[in-house]
């Protein structure tokens, strides 16, 4: 972990400084694109081809999440936040109950614990299977290569969504957890479907890999370009894969163990170089590491109940004493934590303030110091690279 | 009020010059079928993807739907393209890129209304920045109900605008209005199209209430029924803060209050210098930044309680979580400074609390758009503002 | 006079058509290849797509956006068509008979191959968008770049026959060797390169940045609607199939081939070229611009001029007269 230097170049420069007399183009990329993954807008000034400045605008899907959940119970949110990072609606959910877990001091039953990493690592795998399609398709257009690669990974997450609807009724959405723990097990025959669907993956990655990260024209573009130092990460918030690409060895599975991981240790995948071409390493490491893990998860399953009480069914059963908590934990695209102000001095059965932290919303405002110097293709491959979520950056 | 169809039906001008062309007229009634068939079977979409509905967009075109099948692609243009498929949450900020793109589609051109955000803004609905259905400002011709809709629940919805169009075309599905002005249409959402004219107004509430009213005395985080089977809630407390930054905050920072269940409160003209000394012991990664808006009340002004947190690196990471409490007309020293990822986080709690933070480079706003009047998130804010025209 | 002209007629219908099937085909195709169908349900087995979608883009309004320059947005589609079916003219169809024989042939093909950017770029001008100008931008850098592997390419066939007359080619292959078997020291990388610069030529993944769509929505083609769009995407078919048949004309021999040498032949191969072409296509990503030209002159260029050295060198030895 060698994070020394801090970097104090913020991308705030004046464009004036920069060769007045040229001539310069600003394209407006989004808020309706191909390829900015959703709503997202940024304002390229081009010299050329070259982006000498580029400033992101966020804020075209936010819903006002937080302010709902002002409004709702405990227990009606749960389903309300899924819709944030709507790749890993699972983390989501853990993310929240566990925020309110921690004010309430419940501890989830053992095999709700492993149930929930299996769900996330499952969930783990379909995100970043869905990543490297998205990826794709950014390099290689939706009339090209890249393409195919991307129906081969939404043909490989189709299983774990299948796997998913067979256990909670929902391809995505899922409404699983619930404060002290699940509220669906595990189905007769479930196990089976996912070691099948593990095995099939596991088998077809070598596929994936050939036609991305082990292609000489996949690397040609993503190496090099983008690179995020360590130290600039750490300071802009960035976690996850991200960061770890970035050369820093932080995993919270490991760091501060949640769950099963207190139980099964997590080799923590890293690289060193901070390109897009590293972050695409450790995410397919990181599917490869959370296979494994699925597979130590359904196997050592324990017995017991998956709930500390029986989930809740009234909109104001749960009600939490005032005070205030910050809980999270290690999703696909980083550190997810819930911030919540429970009551206003008396127990109440909705929060006075709730805030998620979005980890892609550190990612995403990591571009104003990538994206300089690159040019326009490159710019949409950083983007790619990041994994940001609309959807989570402004909820 | 009912459903309105929207009357649109854009004849080619090739039609003209037949019917106008003796001994050409004849040809019009087959040319016609000829020319429906086309406009059926090649429906290109143009994804206005926003968010989880498009996620089930793109897997719709992937292979287990596979819509290409039916002759349906997505094109990135909305030039050429024949269906907008409005998949997602529209809100108040984009709601006019959506209707801008809506007008450079060329006619003949459909919409369809994919899951329950794009037809009615779903439990978003009710809030400040969600346009309560795209069909407030655009003519939507399908509607795909789900949350979100199927990949198969969407091509279906193609099949019955083809439908739809062969039937418009006949016409028999002959527009019940004239054509409104849709330069100026937006128009305030159809209440009647969601709400059954015939179930009593104040049922929903009296459901809430009943609701409410089965379990009147829930005790805090304890369940009522505790049969066997489930496990015992824990009941060791975790303390909030660990020893060495308890210390640190009682000798250098004069913190006396270390309450169990929130952050210690640091003045805020010791928070700075907090944040700094915490970054050398190595809490180097910025974690968030939450205001939360304390109204005035008896005895205490309008206050912002501002939470931040950092975290440490590597094995047994440790976060430091403290709060600073000012009213809400003065500033907070900004840790951007320090910390580029406070940048957007900053923002983001100007935008929606209001908070001002002193030193931050440019405190613009990051959510809601620059003209927005008033900060959401503060609590004397009401969740369903409106926000002319469009909600 | 009356045979050329009924020629021409048909040589357009036939390109058409067969542009109109290889749509299909590609789309059928490029479906297999992702584990999907492909159009399924417009005719048997999807067969009139096509029509469908050439009928629908014939109903689609037209709309010159507001800004563009009229004269040059209208115009600009159908010459890119024009362009691209008058490399087709050249194209020896059986022994001795071509729309147009010309003694300078090659020369003639590679030059409306090199034409086709003009109106690529007055898309690009004329359309008043800002995705549209960076497409032409890099389509005229593309177009300008890989025209000289093209021509060092194409360069190999006409100094191995001595002549610049495709016919005149097509009968030395079929008298001595295909070039792109034999020799096979010039003549297989010459073929190669000549591929790669007709990829780049029309616009094909891995050189398809002028559209890329992931990052300029539609490139040049973004502003065009209804049949303007059908034209830029029709003339995209024709560009490649004209490459191809010509690929196959310089280096696998043309209409020659074993028991009756013929017309059949000579789509038999083109057929073949735009498989492989289409699967390059499904299976690669994109280049960056700036790899595109360090691509083109740092190593197809040197390659062409060694090429073209060895193919006299190969001309001294005597050995294939």
């Amino acid at each position: 972990m060698e994070v020394t230097t801090p970097v104090r170049t913020l991308p705030y420069r004046k464009l004036e400084l920069y060769e007045p007399e040229g001539d310069m183009l600003t394209l407006q990329l989004g808020p309706q694109h191909p390829s900015t993954h959703g709503v997202l807008r940024i304002k390229l000034h081009l010299d050329g081809e070259k982006i000498i400045k580029a400033v992101p605008y966020p804020g075209y899907l936010h819903r006002g999440v937080e302010k709902l959940c002002e409004q709702l119970t405990y227990v009606q949110m749960i389903p309300i936040v899924d819709k944030d990072d709507y790749i890993a609606p699972m983390h989501n959910e853990q993310a929240l109950v566990m925020a309110f877990e921690k004010l309430l001091k419940i501890e989830v039953p053992r095999r709700g614990q492993w149930l929930r990493s299996l769900l996330s690592e499952l969930q783990r795998v379909a995100s970043h299977i869905f990543w490297l399609g998205t990826m794709s398709l950014d390099l290689g257009g939706a009339l090209g290569g890249g393409s195919t690669n991307f129906i081969y990974c939404l043909r490989e997450r189709e299983l774990i969504l299948d796997l998913f609807e067979e256990l909670t009724g929902s391809r995505f959405h899922y409404n699983t957890h619930c404060i002290g723990g699940n509220r669906h097990d595990i189905p007769a025959g479930w196990a089976a479907k996912v070691h099948d669907a593990v095995n099939l993956i596991r088998a077809r990655l070598p596929e994936y890999e050939a036609m991305s990260c082990n292609h000489r024209l996949f690397i040609e573009r993503m190496r090099g370009v983008g690179v995020l130092t360590g130290a600039l990460a750490l300071e802009l918030g960035i976690t996850g894969p991200n960061l770890r690409a970035s050369g820093v060895d932080h995993d919270l599975r490991r760091d501060a163990p949640y769950d099963a991981y207190r139980e099964i240790p997590v080799n923590v995948q890293t690289a060193k170089e901070g390109d897009c071409l590293a972050r695409t390493h450790v995410r397919l490491a990181e599917m490869r590491e959370s296979l494994r893990l699925i597979d130590l998860l359904i196997d050592g399953m324990p017995t017991g109940p998956i709930n500390s009480s029986r989930p809740a069914k009234q909109a104001n059963q749960i009600k939490i004493p005032s005070g205030q908590a910050y809980a999270s934990l290690e999703s696909p695209r980083g550190e997810l934590g819930t911030f919540v102000v429970a009551g206003n001095g008396e127990a109440n059965t909705s929060p006075y303030r709730l805030k998620i932290r979005p980890p892609s919303l550190h990612a995403l405002a990591a571009l104003p110091y990538l994206l300089v110097g690159h040019n326009v293709s490159d710019a949409v491959a950083i983007l790619g690279s990041l994994d940001p979520i609309m959807g989570e950056v402004d909820r | 009020m009912a459903v309105i169809e929207e009357p649109r039906s854009y004849f080619h001008p090739l039609y003209d010059v037949m019917l106008s062309t003796p001994g050409l007229s004849v040809g019009v009634a087959p040319l016609d079928r000829l020319l429906t068939w086309g406009l059926k079977n090649a429906l290109w979409v143009f994804p206005m993807a926003t968010s989880c509905c498009g996620i089930e967009l793109m897997a719709s075109a992937a292979a287990r739907v596979d819509l290409d099948r039916m002759g349906t692609i997505m094109r990135a243009s909305p030039r050429q393209s024949d269906v907008m498929v409005v998949a997602g949450t529209i809100t108040v900020k984009m709601a006019p890129r959506v209707r801008r793109l809506w007008d450079q589609m060329p006619e003949p051109k459909w919409c369809i209304a994919m899951g329950s955000c794009a037809i009615s803004g779903d439990f978003y609905r009710n809030l400040y920045p969600v346009v309560p259905g795209i069909d407030t400002f655009i003519p939507v011709d399908v509607y795909v109900p789900g949350c979100p809709p199927n990949p198969e629940a969407l091509m279906h919805g193609l099949m019955r605008l083809q439908e739809k169009i062969g039937l418009q075309r006949e016409g028999k599905l002959v527009p019940s209005e004239p054509r409104p002005d849709f330069d100026a249409m937006v128009r305030p959402p159809a209440l009647s199209r969601i709400g059954d004219a015939a179930r009593a107004a104040d049922l929903s509430d009296r459901q809430e209430q009943a609701a409410l009213t089965m379990c009147p005395d829930a005790a805090p985080g304890v369940v009522e029924d505790e049969e066997k089977g489930f496990a015992q809630p824990a009941t060791q407390a975790t303390p909030p803060l660990n020893t060495e930054l308890v210390e640190l905050l009682r000798d250098r920072f004069g913190v006396t209050e270390f309450p169990l269940n929130a952050p210690p409160v640091v003045s805020a003209d010791k928070h700075l210098e907090l944040a700094a000394t915490l970054q050398k012991m190595g809490y180097r990664q910025f974690l968030f930044v939450a205001a939360s808006h304390r109204p005035a009340k008896e005895g205490s002004e309008d206050l912002c309680e501002v939470a931040y947190g950092l975290r440490t690196v590597g094995a047994g990471t440790k976060e430091a979580i403290w709060q600073v409490r000012v009213p809400t007309n003065q500033t907070v020293p900004s840790l951007v400074p320090l910390f580029a990822g406070a940048d957007w986080q900053e923002r983001e709690q100007y935008d929606l609390v209001g908070v001002k933070f002193a030193g931050h480079p440019d405190l613009r706003r990051i959510m809601m758009s620059d003209d927005w009047v008033g900060h959401p998130l503060r609590r004397d804010y009401p969740a369903d503002k409106e926000c002319a025209p469009w909600r | 006079m009356i045979f050329a002209a009924s020629l021409a007629a048909a040589v357009v219908i036939v390109v058409l058509s067969a542009t109109a099937l290889a749509l299909w085909y590609e789309r059928k195709l490029a479906a297999r290849m992702q584990t999907r169908i492909g159009p399924q349900f417009v005719g048997p087995i999807g067969l009139f797509q096509p029509v469908a979608d050439l009928l629908k883009l014939v109903q689609k309004e037209e709309i010159v956006p507001m800004g563009a320059d009229r004269v040059l947005f209208a115009l600009a589609p159908p010459l890119t068509v024009i362009f691209a079916l008058a490399a087709a003219a050249f194209v020896p169809l059986w022994p001795g008979v071509a729309v147009v024989r010309s003694d300078v042939g090659v020369l003639l093909v590679i030059g409306f191959g090199g034409l086709a950017m003009v109106p690529v770029w007055m898309a690009g001008w004329a359309s008043f968008n800002k995705y549209a100008l960076l497409g032409a931008m890099r389509a005229v850098a593309q177009s300008i770049s890989y025209g000289v592997p093209l021509v060092l390419a194409a360069m190999v066939p006409v100094i191995l026959a001595g002549t610049m007359d495709l016919d005149g080619i097509t009968q030395f292959q079929a008298t001595h060797h295909w070039f792109g078997l034999w020799p096979i020291i010039p003549g297989l990388p010459a073929f190669i390169l000549f591929l790669l610069a007709m990829l780049a030529e029309s616009n094909r993944i891995p050189f398809d940045i002028p559209e890329a769509e992931s990052e300029l929505v539609a490139g040049v083609t973004t502003e065009y609607t209804g049949m303007q769009f059908g034209f830029v995407y029709l003339a995209e078919y024709v560009h490649t199939v004209v490459g191809a048949a010509i690929g196959s004309v310089m280096f696998l021999g043309g209409w020659d081939g074993p028991f009756a040498p013929g017309l059949h032949w000579l789509l038999l191969k083109t057929l073949c070229l735009f498989t492989f072409i289409y699967w390059i296509r499904w299976t690669l990503v994109r280049l960056r611009a700036d790899q595109l030209m360090t691509l083109c002159w740092k190593w197809l260029v040197p390659a062409g001029l060694g090429l073209v050295f060895l193919s006299a060198a190969w001309n001294q030895t005597g050995w294939s007269r």
